[in-house]
């Protein structure tokens, strides 16, 4: 799989490792690297890739699967999932309000004011979209 | 299932070892449990050796005790070589004996012994089966020492500084087959080391040896988060000859 090399993990980071290859994996369903039914590498596979420890990469997977990313069809493997996530509306907004507040908070303790966040958030939106399959580049 | 199976793979009780005068190991106390990978951190002399030494049977505590599955790993050693594999720090086959005449004589030690795998193994790892051991390079030396450590599928495998000497690629071989052994059998691991680049991507726990005491014992994503310093800054701190103690 050569989109494992666009996995970046640094064990040294003080990022957890699974939540480092849960954010990457989800960056590249979000950019359209890998589409709806793409097959994804088994947890052995790339836990040898990545150089870390299987359970990392099962605990990454696991959350993915939970959040309706990732789907594990029985004795087949892991793929891309096809149907929408299954979350609830409740369950959605939750998690995007977090995840809304983990970025302004970087952005306010960088000293950074509302607008210029803004304009990240949506440079960062048109860098995924940039990537996706079959949209104009 | 087998006796025991279920124990705690690997305990260290108030384990203590003197030589003459020299305190070695100092009252160092913990727990490896199953499927866990526990790096072992502490700089040359710090007593890391002594205490494989001890864990594997070679040596007999001066007091207290390490304890393999339930088992005390000295008065049961012959028994518990068949659960632990080791891949020691220096490689110590016979010279004169090839890869080949090794994994012959090493299949005949044990009741459960793979050859198809072992040879496989090797294969990977593109080792010349009929070259002296003496002529093998460190890398190669390491590889067939893994191969035969694995050989008998033990439950715990003991790698005591795998990648001394090794290069980069030499290295990332080694891992790479230690994190198929974890992935296809959940083997139990301890790497004793001090190339922290090398285990931060696949320990779950480590413990710090400074001077014969273990001054840190700790899941690795609990020591990240309290300290929120890189591994290696922790590792200087705890461990430099002049530390008080974690900061």
């Amino acid at each position: 799989m050569t989109w494992t090399r666009s996995l970046h993990v640094d064990p040294a980071a003080a990022v957890p490792l699974w939540s480092q290859i849960e954010d990457g994996v989800r960056r590249l369903v979000a950019s359209g690297t890998l589409a709806g039914g793409d097959s994804v590498p088994s947890v052995r596979d790339l836990a040898r890739d990545l150089r870390v420890n299987p359970a990392t990469v099962s605990k990454a997977y696991q959350s993915l699967t939970d959040a309706g990313v990732l789907e594990v069809r029985r004795g087949d493997g892991t793929y891309v999932s096809t149907r929408a996530p299954s979350l609830s509306r409740g369950q959605r907004s939750r998690a995007l309000r977090e995840a809304a507040l983990r970025f302004a908070s970087v952005a306010a303790t960088f000293g950074v004011g509302r607008d210029e966040a803004l304009d990240e958030l949506r440079a960062a939106w048109g860098e995924l979209t940039r990537g996706r399959k079959g949209e104009p580049s | 299932m087998n006796a025991g199976a279920s124990a705690v793979p690997l305990a260290c009780e108030h384990l203590s070892i003197r030589y003459g005068r020299t305190r070695v190991l100092e009252d160092v106390s913990f727990t490896v449990p199953p499927g866990c990978v526990y790096a072992l951190l502490g700089r040359n002399g710090a007593g890391k050796s002594s205490l494989v030494r001890c864990l594997i049977g070679q040596q007999r505590a001066g007091s207290g005790r390490a304890v393999l599955f339930g088992r005390d790993a000295w008065r049961d050693r012959a028994a518990l070589m068949a659960r632990v594999g080791l891949v020691p720090e220096e490689p110590d086959a016979p010279p004169e004996l090839s890869p080949s005449r090794l994994l012959a004589l090493t299949g005949r030690l044990y009741a459960r012994w793979d050859e198809g795998a072992t040879r496989e193994r090797l294969r990977r790892f593109a080792i010349p089966m009929e070259t002296p051991f003496a002529r093998l390079s460190k890398g190669q030396k390491g590889a067939v020492q893994l191969a035969l450590a694995l050989g008998h599928a033990p439950e715990l495998l003991i790698l005591d500084d795998p990648t001394l000497g090794l290069d980069v690629v030499a290295r990332d071989q080694v891992f790479r087959e230690v994190i198929g052994e974890l992935a296809d059998r959940g083997a139990t691991v301890l790497i004793t080391t001090h190339d922290l680049a090398a285990i931060e991507g696949i320990a779950d726990r480590v413990g710090m040896l400074r001077d014969g005491r273990l001054v840190l014992d700790e899941s690795l994503e609990a020591v990240k988060e309290r300290y929120a310093l890189p591994l290696e800054r922790i590792f200087a701190d705890v461990t430099s000859p002049s530390a008080g103690g974690v900061p």
